[in-house]
């Protein structure tokens, strides 16, 4: 059972020295601190790695703050802004052996047949029916962090529109982009052969998911599965979206936990405006261009005493299982809507970069 | 009768489960048992709603019971009525003028609505109002239902948000009150509503000596043999404290609660944080199926300190679960600013 205890900006520092490499601080009492029990890091305080080298999937203790990049000059806008503004499921994709961008006709010809195929399963149908399913496999231009990131591809199901006129439209069913943004690390351990495109997001039917998965699991022998979001990572987002300069459409800073352990379930949403949260985060963040685990976590505590204070209530001991920005929000099952495009490079980078350390 | 009436008898019935329908026509008590035994129960559905129907033909007054034995699809909110001090209170209450003045009142600002009166054993009057517009009858399917008991200066309404001051209108004129005003508790369970602003949950009284700890028979706990030591006593300190604030006995049932603050940012002293004169403004919204027994489980499982916040455990005393918190000279108050 935790104690309670104050968060304490003096404890911290104490910890902040960091040991001779290597040395786990699973010695020291964690419950005399009584803060922060979300947060992991502990374990990798004496490592001061940068971001991307990272050891055994340990989160990184500082990450550079993406300079809000406008993406690249050839951008495709209209397909960019499709990107915006939906709820995606994200997966993590293992590299692809031997996937051509020139073949991406092929692609769609044979992801169609597939699709259609399983679709009928069991299904009395009369054979050469195609169900007027079509999938589309096309690249999406601008999505890239460095200029050694793969191109991104986006995957469509649409259903043919049953309208006799000639330029009725056909329906999207189901959606899927890969991309790899500023995957650099990955990228240079990876033999000829293979694409790297570690990010996956999908919005849609699950059943399409799983179809177009297995699809290319098969042909490009690589592996996806499901990236959730661990509450620390939460947390960095929170922090690093909330210091995002928004010019419109700004949102509050709403954090949401549940309550484990207790018979009844209990949610808890504490969200702060947009304002208020941005002029805490300036105030803690002190390095310029990088945000550091120090800074994030001060940025938690201080809203965590602050709850304390009126409520009683540590939310420390809770989950944190989703975030809210004005930038974009993030579910700890591993959703994602991402809401302005000046910050969607950003997001995809962080998204990247964990994407990759799971599949490291 | 009215054809939308007509169409929403027949849905109704559709949507009951066949072993169920007779019991549930009985329960309506609207058409008479000769009646009742003229509908043959074996053919489909759709003909016996069709039946029931015909049969309903001749009624006027539909009350939908099975919605309101289901009442806990809605969320109820609670108006008082302010007494009124004119003296032009009426000393007994008369229901049947209570009903014509409703109906009279509502009717003069809007011609179409259906309004339909219950009376329950309770003393609590059961109102059904379907809406419409000028231009359209009344919509049948999102009715609101307005319960008033007599006795007392509450009505609960089921969720509307556009109609209040109309409804609220109509009350005051056929109740004789002088004013009526939302109070800031809402809930999806009626009769938990009912405990809380009828003081009928087991109230907690304040004290503010602490109080030796007292014997009680409790059955031993079933303890995990991996714990080899349990701090007893701040565990029973945590018992009593908690029992203390928020009563024995089971809480009434609210589904959430939410807090405006808008109190100033205090970190702690080494934190040289916000400096600024502006207050931190946030929303904190809890929600549970049961948020009062999930906030007393909390110190006991050691996420709360004991004794909780009495924001929280006030929730019941103050019959309100929607707050305004402001600073009020370093000491927290809640203040019971209007909506």
């Amino acid at each position: 059972m935790r104690r309670s205890g104050r968060p304490s900006l003096r404890r911290r520092q104490d910890m902040d020295t960091p040991d001779s490499g290597g040395k786990t601080p699973l010695g020291r009492k964690t419950a005399e601190t009584g803060i922060n029990f979300t947060s992991s890091t502990r374990f990798s305080r004496g490592l001061t790695f940068i971001r991307g080298h990272t050891l055994f999937g340990q989160s990184p203790t500082r990450r550079i703050i993406p300079q809000t990049s406008l993406l690249q000059e050839n951008a495709d806008s209209q397909k960019i802004a499709f990107l915006l503004r939906k709820q995606w499921t994200l997966y993590s994709v293992t590299p692809m052996y031997k996937f051509s961008y020139d073949n991406l006709k092929e692609y769609s010809r044979l992801l169609s047949a597939f699709v259609a195929a399983e679709k009928q399963k069991g299904l009395a149908v009369e054979v050469g029916n195609d169900l007027g399913i079509k999938v589309t496999l096309s690249t999406i231009l601008g999505l890239k962090g460095t200029d050694q990131d793969q191109v991104a591809i986006l995957v469509q199901i649409a259903s043919r529109s049953q309208l006799p006129f000639e330029n009725a439209e056909d329906k999207v069913v189901w959606s899927g982009w890969f991309c790899c943004i500023s995957g650099d690390d990955l990228l240079e351990s990876v033999p000829e052969d293979f694409t790297c495109l570690s990010l996956f997001l999908a919005n849609g039917a699950e059943s399409y998911t799983a179809i177009v998965g297995s699809w290319f699991q098969k042909t490009f022998d690589c592996y996806f599965s499901r990236l959730t979001i661990s509450p620390l990572n939460l947390a960095w987002m929170a922090a690093m979206w909330t210091g995002c300069k928004v010019d419109s459409h700004i949102a509050a800073t709403e954090l949401v936990f549940s309550v484990p352990c207790i018979p009844q379930s209990l949610d808890i949403s504490y969200a702060i405006h947009p304002e208020d949260a941005k002029a805490l985060w300036d105030t803690v963040q002190k390095t310029p261009g990088e945000v550091t685990q120090e800074e994030v976590n001060l940025f938690m505590d201080c809203l965590y005493s602050h709850f304390h204070r009126h409520f009683k209530i540590h939310l420390s001991a809770t989950r944190l299982v989703k975030v809210s920005t004005s930038i974009a929000s993030a579910h700890c099952d591993g959703n994602i809507k991402i809401l302005h495009s000046k910050h969607l490079i950003g997001v995809l980078m962080l998204l990247t970069e964990l994407a990759i350390s799971q599949i490291q | 009768m009215d054809e939308t009436v007509a169409e929403y008898i027949r849905r109704t019935v559709l949507k009951i489960p066949r072993h169920e329908i007779m019991e549930m026509l009985t329960t309506w008590d609207f058409l008479s048992k000769t009646q009742l035994q003229t509908i043959n129960m074996h053919q489909i559905k759709e003909s016996i709603s069709q039946e029931v129907v015909e049969l309903c033909e001749v009624i006027t007054s539909i009350v939908n019971d099975q919605t309101m034995s289901n009442s806990h699809n809605f969320v109820f909110t609670i108006s008082g009525i302010f007494s009124c001090i004119t003296g032009e209170e009426t000393d007994s209450f008369n229901l049947a003028d209570f009903k014509y003045n409703f109906k009279r009142s509502l009717r003069s600002a809007l011609k179409n609505v259906t309004i339909n009166f219950r009376e329950y054993e309770d003393n609590a009057t059961w109102i059904r109002i379907a809406w419409g517009t000028q231009y359209t009858k009344p919509n049948q399917y999102k009715a609101t239902y307005v319960v008033y008991h007599s006795q007392t200066p509450y009505v609960f309404i089921s969720s509307l948000r556009n109609r209040i001051p109309l409804l609220c209108q109509a009350l005051v004129h056929a109740s004789n009150y002088h004013d009526i005003h939302e109070m800031e508790l809402r809930s999806r369970c009626l009769d938990s509503l009912k405990d809380i602003v009828f003081k009928r949950y087991c109230q907690t009284f304040q004290t503010y000596h602490p109080r030796p700890l007292q014997e009680r028979n409790v059955a031993p706990e079933k303890v995990d043999p991996r714990i080899i030591q349990v701090n007893k006593r701040e565990k029973e300190r945590i018992q009593s404290v908690n029992q203390e604030v928020f009563g024995e006995g089971l809480q009434p049932k609210i589904e959430f609660a939410q807090y405006k603050l808008e109190t100033m940012f205090k970190g702690e002293p080494e934190m040289d944080i916000l400096t600024e004169k502006e207050p931190f403004r946030c929303v904190v919204k809890f929600s549970s199926p049961h948020l009062l027994e999930a906030l007393k489980s909390l110190a006991p499982a050691g996420m709360a300190d004991a004794p909780i916040s009495p924001l929280l455990t006030c929730i019941p005393q103050k019959a309100r679960n929607y707050f305004k918190i402001k600073e009020r000279k370093g000491i927290l108050s809640a203040s019971c600013l209007g909506p």
